[in-house]
């Protein structure tokens, strides 16, 4: 079960999404994607349409304004 | 990927009303405090754009204004935040084990704050419109529908109040009721002044069949429950409040739960379980509002400090000793008491600990380590019990004879 890093700091939305989409596409089933932003419509939209996936979902706050949302890739 | 274990006096599991000041109050306690919320912090509170009856806010308030105000001030008391879902909670020893998918969070207190969500009809294509045309809440949605037509499903309170709030922006608002013609399950007073007003009109007898539409809801399709028959209507947006559900799928097994799924508790928020309590819209009450759910955080915070308090008790004056005597006995009793100055006697005799622990104002203690009835005498070495016996019947040590 690999994990992998997507650094989205600085990038404004949907290119976040769009990012986490692809990256998600060539992973394996219990893989781990954790995405890296600070832009807050990312912080909604990136979460919300993983959720919507049916993948396990995490947010973290790694310093001021800055996250890093882990998906595990369920399905 | 391995889970992590981390260790935590409190785990408040939901990030509304209730929960953040259950929090506020455990991280002020200065407990080692985490909340967990699924998605965004604020809770249900945020779905409201005008609260009026919390006190404080004379003019009024916006619902996630006020609950950015909450946030701020539970997290000025050094709780930690997690954003994900919990999977599950289970007894480990006298704590108890939250898991999220990527840690086991290990609490001494837990704190179910979880709220509820909207009833859905379950009708064909409802989660495809969701939000693009299927709501749920008048005060926020209203604006967007002003001059158009709109459709409500529901005849309770709920449905009928917001149906008249929303004849101020809509140019139609049509109610589909399940009820003969003339029945509403909501009061007399809003079923009369509905009735009244031009521009609400009634369909009888009907349910949701389907929902239709492009990018966004055009119509719906009723169905007649006593004929069958579809009545298609076009609408502009469709208003859902047949009722609320309570988000307690994982604590089906392991709390009690009244009829509709809504949480037990008694006043002091305490469950069916020892160490875990519940506030907010979660739990079986009358009223579900900002200010209930406070008040319920409060005495969830207030009660997980004290449980926490005992708990240590436990650990300090039994668990961690050699050996030791423990006395569960009721002070207000004449009997018990003569039987603890016996069994002062008895320890000093046999040259071992006695701990006396009193359940007359909480059995907590009791319950949690599993001691029979007040009066009872159980024997520990080590941590583990050893002996034990009622005294209720029989009061005489000679269970413990050959052991000590």
């Amino acid at each position: 079960m690999a994990e992998q890093y997507l650094d989205c700091l600085g990038e404004a939305c949907p290119v976040p999404l769009v990012k986490t989409q692809n990256a998600i596409k060539d992973m394996a089933v219990g893989d781990v994607l954790v995405v890296g932003i600070d832009h807050t419509c990312a912080m909604k939209n990136v979460p919300d349409w993983a959720r919507g996936q049916g993948y396990n979902v995490e947010i973290e706050e790694v310093g001021e304004g800055e996250w890093e949302v882990v998906i595990e890739k369920t399905c | 990927m391995e889970k992590k274990r981390e260790n935590y006096d409190v785990v408040v599991i939901g990030g509304g009303a209730g929960g953040m000041t259950s929090a506020l109050y455990a991280g002020r306690a200065r407990l080692k405090t985490l909340l967990i919320e699924k998605s965004l912090i604020g809770g249900l509170a945020t779905y409201t754009s005008e609260i009026e009856n919390y006190p404080g806010f004379p003019e009024g308030i916006d619902g996630t204004e006020l609950m950015k105000l909450f946030d701020k001030q539970f997290r000025k008391f050094g709780v930690d935040v997690k954003l994900t879902d919990v999977k599950s909670v289970e007894k480990e020893g006298s704590a108890w084990k939250v898991s999220t998918f990527r840690t086991d969070y290990i609490a001494k207190a837990v704190i179910v704050s979880t709220g509820g969500r909207p009833r859905m009809t379950g009708a064909e294509n409802e989660e495809t419109f969701r939000d693009k045309g299927i709501s749920f809440c008048a005060t926020c949605d209203a604006a967007r529908y002003t001059g158009k037509k709109v459709l409500v499903i529901g005849s309770g309170d709920a449905a009928i109040e917001e149906g008249m709030f929303l004849t101020r922006f809509c140019s139609e608002v049509w109610v589909s009721v399940v009820h003969d013609e003339g029945i509403m399950d909501a009061n007399e007073v809003a079923r009369e002044k509905a009735l009244k007003n031009e521009k609400m009109h009634f369909i009888w007898n009907t349910g949701v069949d389907s929902y239709e539409g492009d990018e966004i809801l055009r119509r719906v399709n009723l169905k007649n429950l006593k004929t069958g028959e579809i009545i298609p209507v076009d609408v502009d947006g469709c208003f859902l409040f047949i009722g609320y559900l309570p988000n307690t799928k994982i604590f089906e097994n392991l709390l009690e739960l009244d009829s509709r799924g809504y949480i037990v508790t008694n006043e002091n928020m305490e469950t069916s379980q020892v160490g875990i309590f519940a506030a907010g819209d979660v739990r079986s009450k009358a009223l579900r509002q900002v200010s209930t759910a406070v008040g319920d955080g409060a005495v969830a915070g207030y009660m997980a400090e004290r449980y926490i308090a005992e708990v240590e008790v436990i650990e300090n004056d039994i668990l961690n000793k050699d050996r030791t005597l423990v006395y569960f006995y009721n002070a207000s009793e004449n009997e018990d008491r003569t039987l603890l100055t016996r069994l002062e006697l008895f320890s000093k005799e046999k040259g071992v600990d006695l701990t006396v622990i009193d359940c007359y104002k909480s059995d907590k203690i009791r319950k949690v380590l599993g001691g029979a009835e007040t009066p009872s005498l159980s024997y520990y070495e080590k941590g583990k019990v050893v002996a034990e016996s009622s005294l209720r019947e029989k009061s005489d040590f000679s269970f413990l004879e050959g052991i000590i």
